[in-house]
């Protein structure tokens, strides 16, 4: 196999995940939220990847390619309510936007 | 022969069918007609097997036939079976000819009433339960037919549901029904768990087996209940006079062609039971006696003139009993047949004084009507001597065969005998009294407003063909057996019931004798205190409040029975039903919705909390995972 060892593949796929998910807990924004979301996919689509071309084998890939075209169809529904929140003028943070509470 | 008795059971059963579901698309009057005819070919029907049958050789007259196998449980087997013999063609013929007249007079009788049609299904329905039952060849299907007829009384004397007395005597009726059908079920358990079967011939091995067993004496007494209930005996009398709710044309179908003689045919065909538990055979005429007495008495203040008639079934059917349980099976049968000539002749002409009457029933308001009514006048009056026993009417005949068997069966038969002749004393005065309140002396001004013609239109004309039939039946009804002379019915009915006892020429005499003079001597005091004025009733007025609460029998029940069982009713809702099941119940639910408050605390709205717990458990899983590995 060429290139770098499997470890730092992993260890980028872990760093991104990492980056994504204190990005879903630590900001407000809506719209970081969604782009943090979207990096933690990224980096368990790395992962996946990495695994597939260790083992030679293409199922890995296929299912990288499901969860892409599950996370885009993911930030079309949540770029729509982020574009509705803003049309009824409301605050863009998600920590205001507790309507749900039990 | 059998393909007539399936027909006879089936068509008032189709004619039910018929007209519950052609609801209505039927005429109201067309209801009637269907239902008549319905019970007219039911007749016709037994009428032709009756013939088929005396071709038979006498031994060769017993015929089961089964349609399909009903109920099987292991090795219990339960057909739908059909037993076709002499004595089962008799009771055919009763109860499809007395009730294909009575359905014709309804047609008259409840022309203009609001829910023809559906009184028309329930007659129908009447008269196929009756025919069940007596057609039975075995003694669940005669369970099905029992519950049925008490089913079909509830329904129509609760006709006029729109009054309130009606909906409690209905239910009365059914309550007490149904405390013999318990009796009878419970006996019918003890017969299943001794003999594994509940044919008539099983049943009756065993007994014969089982001589004065425990078992034996329990099986006859719960089939005793059972006919005490649907023939209103003592104890369990005090259903039937309420049943007067009912239409007048329900009342004489009770009366006379179903219902209330079912409990004497059933202590005829489980006669062998009964005869193998003596005891309590004897208990059943003496229970008979007693309340043929009793009825006679309370029969003697009662003002409303169904009621009356009311009583002078239960005294009747007491004569049935006292018969039947002496052993002379084929004179109460006898007794029955005629009974139910005279007994729906006497319901039939007061149903048409009631009509003339505009609904009225009270005695104390009629009056002189023999001038208004000639035609029902005599034929209330064919009715009232054939019910005292007069010759050459029906009840002469078979009263008297009934008293002179009792004569003949012994010491305590002889008893029975005394008490007998006092009921037909009785008999004659409380007859004879309603008669003179009715049709004697000068019309009185309640019926001079009131009363309307009967004209020649059709629903009169009804009235008047049966209530004609009737009467001829009532006259010449008694004159299929003559006692000495010629006997065609008991030797008709020897293959299924064999007598125990003969009375001789002597006793035939002078049970006769007593009987007409009795009857006589009642129709004369009556005569005198009514007609004549020459007596006076006697100021008894204790005797007189106790004859008019009916010796007290409901209020006793009232307290025995109701009192206790609705405070025990009312302390388990206080005491159990409060606290414990509702309780109960409206605790889980605040439990459960405080539970609900406790948890909701936990949604905070908060989306990044939310990602914080994912996140957290996602951890500890894996955490877990490795730890585990």
């Amino acid at each position: 196999m060429m290139g770098p060892d499997l470890t730092w593949y992993l260890a980028v796929s872990a760093f991104l995940f990492g980056i994504g998910a204190l990005g879903v807990m630590l900001r407000r924004s809506p719209l970081i939220v969604l782009l943090s979301l979207e990096i933690m996919l990224n980096g368990a689509n790395l992962a996946l990847i990495t695994f597939s071309r260790h083992h030679g084998e293409l199922d890995g890939q296929v299912f990288a390619l499901a969860v892409m075209a599950v996370a885009a169809s993911e930030v079309v529904v949540g770029l729509g309510l982020i574009v509705a929140v803003h049309r009824r003028r409301l605050e863009l943070d998600v920590d205001k936007l507790s309507t749900l509470r039990g | 022969m059998i393909a007539a008795a399936w027909l006879c059971l089936l068509s008032p059963l189709g004619a039910t069918l018929a007209i519950t579901l052609g609801g209505t698309r039927w005429s109201r009057r067309g209801a009637g007609y269907v239902a008549t005819l319905s019970v007219a070919v039911s007749f016709v029907a037994s009428a032709i097997a009756f013939f088929s049958m005396l071709g038979n050789a006498s031994e060769d007259r017993s015929h089961l036939s089964t349609a399909w196998t009903w109920l099987s449980a292991g090795n219990f087997d339960v057909g739908l079976t059909v037993l076709v013999d002499p004595l089962s063609i008799l009771m055919m013929l009763i109860v499809s000819g007395v009730g294909a007249l009575i359905v014709g007079y309804s047609i008259g009788y409840m022309d203009g009433d609001d829910e023809e049609r559906r009184y028309f299904a329930y007659m129908a329905l009447f008269v196929f339960s009756m025919l069940l039952l007596v057609q039975a060849g075995n003694l669940l299907l005669l369970l099905v037919g029992w519950g049925l007829v008490g089913l079909c009384s509830y329904l129509l004397i609760g006709h006029h549901h729109d009054r309130p007395q009606a909906v409690a005597a209905a239910k009365k009726a059914f309550i007490m029904n149904a405390l013999g059908d318990a009796t009878m079920a419970l006996a019918f358990f003890l017969l299943i768990q001794r003999t594994g079967s509940l044919s008539f011939a099983s049943a009756f091995d065993w007994s014969g087996g089982a001589e004065g067993s425990w078992a034996v004496n329990l099986v006859a007494l719960g089939l005793l209940g059972g006919a005490v209930a649907k023939s209103a005996q003592l104890p369990l009398q005090t259903w039937l006079p309420d049943a007067m709710e009912g239409p007048t044309p329900v009342s004489a179908l009770i009366h006379a062609a179903t219902m209330v003689t079912a409990g004497v045919y059933l202590l005829v065909r489980t006669a062998p039971i009964f005869e193998h538990a003596g005891r309590v055979q004897d208990l059943a005429a003496g229970l008979g006696a007693a309340t043929l007495l009793l009825a006679g008495l309370i029969a003697l203040v009662q003002v409303d003139i169904k009621r009356v008639i009311a009583y002078s079934t239960m005294s009747q059917i007491g004569y049935m009993f006292l018969g039947a349980g002496l052993g002379a099976y084929a004179n109460s049968m006898f007794h029955l047949m005629t009974h139910a000539f005279f007994k729906a002749l006497l319901f039939l002409a007061a149903g048409i004084v009631i009509h003339a009457l505009a609904g009225e029933q009270d005695m104390r308001r009629m009056g002189g009507l023999r001038r208004y009514l000639p035609r029902t006048y005599w034929a209330f009056l064919v009715g009232g001597l054939a019910l005292t026993g007069i010759p050459p009417l029906s009840g002469f005949f078979s009263k008297d065969s009934v008293l002179a068997s009792a004569l003949a069966a012994g010491t305590y038969g002889q008893i029975l005998f005394v008490a007998g002749l006092a009921g037909t004393f009785l008999t004659g005065l409380y007859t004879f009294r309603m008669l003179f309140i009715v049709f004697g002396g000068e019309p009185s001004p309640y019926a001079q407003e009131h009363f309307h013609r009967p004209d020649r239109s059709e629903p009169w004309l009804w009235m008047g063909l049966t209530v004609g039939a009737l009467t001829v039946l009532a006259v010449i009804g008694g004159w299929l057996q003559i006692a000495g002379v010629w006997h065609p019915l008991a030797d008709f009915l020897k293959p299924a019931v064999e007598p125990l006892v003969e009375p001789s020429g002597t006793q035939d005499f002078l049970a006769s004798l007593g009987a007409v003079a009795l009857g006589l001597a009642g129709i004369a005091v009556a005569w005198a205190i009514y007609s004549a004025r020459t007596l006076t009733v006697p100021t008894a007025r204790s005797a007189r409040t106790l004859l008019e609460h009916k010796f007290y029998f409901d209020e006793l029940y009232d307290a025995v029975f109701y009192r206790p069982s609705a405070l025990l009713a009312r302390g388990l809702r206080d005491f159990v039903e409060g606290p414990l099941v509702l309780g109960s119940l409206t605790g889980i639910a605040f439990g459960a919705r405080r539970l609900a408050g406790e948890v909701t605390a936990l949604q905070t709205g908060l989306v990044r909390t939310y990602a914080l717990a994912i996140a957290g458990s996602v951890t500890l899983l894996a955490l877990v995972f490795v730890w585990v590995k």
